[in-house]
């Protein structure tokens, strides 16, 4: 049966379980089945991931009637299609972070029809925050510059690597409003459609495992966004209300691509377990380790909106464990498999790359570090 | 075009040719261009200058423009080398787990001592957020009184005190997390797996709400004193600050007498009608008044603050009853708390600090000891010097098995090191 015909109010009230059940048979059907185009030749799955998004799996977090309100949910989902393949877990995050900043924003041209667009997996698109959550934890600058104009800003720069993105997408981005010096006095935060004018998508160079995820730059030349298009004005106050669900549901990438490692362990442990068993990390070792995690990951998903600093570290240091457990996991996977899981038609050997990339996308670990020693320095006058 | 100018510009275009070839880098991914190198892919020929390549262009890497490249000069391995040690910290990894310590305090300092002094093979790891250098914490209350030096307040470097005892320190290193499933500390310099885990992180000022931590200072360990110290600059030259104190416990009094011994115009607010209220029955408050009548210490009891604002280089206090105080500079003294944070992601028992056992300094988690201004027993904290030392020695003799003299809490004597006046409390 395909979900798509479904009537949506059906697949919101199944239960949660029977949601996952649904997420994961699409996972491991339709999407496994692209999973190698999907890395080796960049092939991008619009129809994988809209299928996904017909079922839910990139809205369960949103209040209704665009979503479940269920972070927990949502987080699982995104770990059953990135156990089979972390690039779809990964623009699953970059379509389910767009929804909360359209939700959240409360500006009714976007968290309406559009956002149930989205919802559906009618619509798709990303998040071009990397730039201004560096900026905010202080390790880079804005690189997009918005004037302001009549009814609205006009705006200009370039931003390097944003996933999830085709001609007719659209993504969350944020620009430093700038006065006559051309200082930046404060930002704002907008839908960015691909298609409008003054917008171009350049291709970028090859990525490791990232090659089908709809990865370009964006360049923008005086583009107008207007009432239609503002997510938040100033953008610093949303920024810090959506900070923890955003990284929070990263989660999901690496308790799927970790579980993923685990399962391949045990794939191969009947034949090889007699010379595995030296291995460092073991599949129920790193099982228990993963379990806990998951655990923590759900409790806090439980309050994705709590305001403190000590909330907010709680979900870094999560998200920091996450990276690096799916490093290990991986790299054990590997190591345990041996000569045919470094096949390149191989998914121990992509799960490799993919969990250098749950450790390495914004929020890195060293950025994930330095926050979290950042937030815990006392303050004290300059 | 004159034939003058035409050879002045075809001089200038040699010379440019001339010049050395610069590179420059993408702020975005990082990327660097090289003049000499050019980009022949992207249609720039070697030996393209920056200057002339067109706006369009695009970082061959990431897309964004030229408009987003700065000059940059990569230094060389040796300079980058040369550079490595001031940041350099202990390695994290690797090793037996042995016992690691949190916190550079006397506490963590002393069970650090203790341990080694009962086992000089023990692998011993102390993991701080702060330098990790050695200093009497008292002495941050009589410096000014001792004409002591801020800077020269450190007794022993941590690197130092790290080598002597073969500790491996990290220093400016945050625990975040304790996982006692998998006996690991997670840090911000890594995860680090332990035997024994030592909590002496201490407890940190408390900061009543309506106080702003960026307007305040709090003075609860050596580094924020040096600051605060820095801010006050040197009376002889800069002239005397006015200073507000709030909070007129010990530590808020004890700052008041020595700053005003400084030479500092001191304000001390309190809620209760007198200073050290706690000792009220011993007539703490009235002998120190007393003893401040000839310095520069004004001191006003029975006033709650409500508001704490800038006001161009100074600072505002108001207190409930409209009075309000203009200072140079403010200091929070609101008394301390201990940060739960480690406590609670292991769940050890928690009253009012971690509780621990009072022979054992035992938490309730296995393999956790605890010590100095974060724990409790029996509810109760004793945030002083001279338990810690028995505190350590009970840690020590546990961890390494041997015999010892259970610790033992005592009623704790408070010295007040207000020198104008010192006292002995009860």
């Amino acid at each position: 049966m395909n979900p798509n015909d479904l009537p949506p109010e059906l697949s919101r009230e199944a239960t949660a379980e029977h949601f996952l059940a649904a997420i994961r048979e699409a996972s491991r059907g339709p999407l496994a089945a692209v999973v190698e185009s999907i890395d080796r030749t960049g092939y991008y799955p619009r129809a994988e991931l809209q299928q996904l998004g017909a079922l839910g799996a990139m809205s369960a977090h949103l209040d209704a009637p665009a979503g479940r309100g269920d972070f927990g949910l949502a987080i699982r989902a995104m770990a059953e299609a990135s156990q089979v393949c972390g690039a779809t877990g990964f623009m699953m995050w970059c379509q389910s972070v767009l929804g909360l900043y359209m939700q959240a924003s409360g500006n009714p041209a976007l968290a309406g029809e559009a956002l149930m667009a989205l919802a559906r997996g009618e619509a798709l698109g990303g998040t071009a925050m990397s730039n201004p959550m560096k900026s905010y934890a202080q390790i880079e600058t804005l690189l997009l510059k918005a004037k302001p104009v009549e009814g609205g800003y006009s705006v200009s720069g370039s931003l390097p690597w944003v996933s999830n993105l085709g001609p007719d997408h659209a993504c969350g981005a944020l620009a430093g409003v700038v006065d006559a010096e051309g200082k930046v006095v404060r930002e704002v935060m907008f839908l960015l459609r691909c298609n409008a004018p003054g917008v171009e998508l350049p291709e970028c160079p090859s990525f490791s495992a990232m090659e089908g995820t709809g990865t370009y730059a964006l360049r923008l030349k005086d583009h107008f966004i207007g009432a239609g298009e503002i997510m938040a004005d100033p953008a610093k106050p949303f920024i810090g209300r959506i900070r923890s669900a955003f990284v929070m549901l990263q989660c999901g990438m690496a308790v799927g691509v970790t579980q993923g490692a685990i399962d391949s362990i045990w794939a191969v442990e009947d034949q090889l377990g007699h010379v595995n068993q030296y291995l460092d990390d073991r599949p129920a070792a790193l099982q228990a380790e993963l379990d806990a995690l998951t655990a923590r990951v759900m409790k806090l998903a439980e309050t994705p909106f709590n305001p403190s600093v000590e909330f907010f570290i709680d979900v870094l240091d999560a998200r920091a464990h996450g990276a690096e457990l799916s490093l290990r996991a991986a790299q054990s996977a590997l190591l345990h498999q041996g000569a045919r899981g470094y096949l390149m038609s191989s998914a121990v050997q992509r799960r490799v790359r993919e969990s250098h990339f749950v450790a390495i996308v914004t929020p890195a670990i060293k950025h994930l570090r330095s926050e979290i020693a950042r937030l815990s320095a006392e303050v004290l006058p300059a | 075009m004159s034939s003058l100018t035409a050879v002045a510009a075809a001089a200038a275009a040699a010379s440019a040719a001339q010049a050395p070839y610069q590179t420059y880098i993408c702020e975005a991914c990082g990327y660097v261009y090289d003049e000499a190198v050019g980009d022949p892919d992207g249609g720039l020929a070697p030996g393209t200058r920056f200057a002339d390549i067109p706006d369009d262009w695009a970082c061959p890497l990431c897309g964004v423009t030229k408009a987003d490249f700065t000059a940059y000069a990569a230094p060389s391995l040796a300079v980058l080398r040369a550079r490595a040690p001031a940041s350099a910290v202990a390695a994290a990894r690797g090793g037996p787990a042995g016992v690691l310590i949190v916190g550079a305090g006397r506490a963590g300092w002393q069970t650090a001592e203790a341990l080694r002094a009962m086992d000089a093979e023990l692998p011993i790891t102390l993991v701080t957020t702060c330098a990790g250098d050695v200093y009497d914490k008292p002495l941050l209350s009589v410096a000014m009184a001792r004409s002591l030096n801020p800077s020269a307040l450190v007794k022993e470097s941590g690197q130092n005190a790290a080598a002597r005892l073969s500790v491996r320190l990290l220093a400016h290193t945050q625990a975040v997390r304790i996982c006692s499933d998998t006996r690991t500390l997670r840090t911000t310099r890594g995860n680090l797996r332990y035997d024994q885990l030592v909590l002496a992180h201490g407890a940190r000022a408390a900061l009543p709400a309506n106080l702003p931590p960026e307007l305040c200072w709090r003075v609860n360990h050596l580094a924020a004193y040096q600051k605060l110290r820095a801010a006050l600059g040197q009376v002889a030259t800069d002239g005397p600050r006015d200073v507000l104190i709030v909070g007129a416990g010990l530590i808020g009094s004890e700052l008041a007498n020595d700053l005003a011994l400084g030479g500092h115009r001191i304000t001390l607010l309190d809620a209760q009608p007198e200073p050290l209220a706690r000792w009220q029955g011993e007539q703490a408050g009235a002998q120190l008044l007393q003893a401040w009548k000839d310095l520069s210490i004004r001191f006003v009891g029975g006033v709650q603050v409500t508001c704490l604002e800038k006001l161009g280089r100074q600072f505002r206090v108001t207190s409930s009853d409209g009075q309000r105080f203009v200072a140079d500079q403010v200091i929070a003294a609101a008394g301390l708390v201990t940060p739960s944070r480690l406590a609670q992601s292991a769940a050890l028992a928690w009253d009012q600090g971690i509780a621990v056992d009072a022979a054992t300094m035992r938490t309730s988690v296995e393999r956790i000891h605890a010590l100095g201004d974060c724990i409790t027993v029996n509810g109760q904290a004793s945030r002083y010097i001279e338990p810690i030392a028995r505190q350590a020695r009970a840690i020590a003799a546990a961890i390494c098995g041997a015999a010892s003299t259970p610790y033992e809490p005592r009623a704790a004597t408070v010295r007040v090191k207000t020198t104008s006046h010192p006292m002995t409390l009860h």
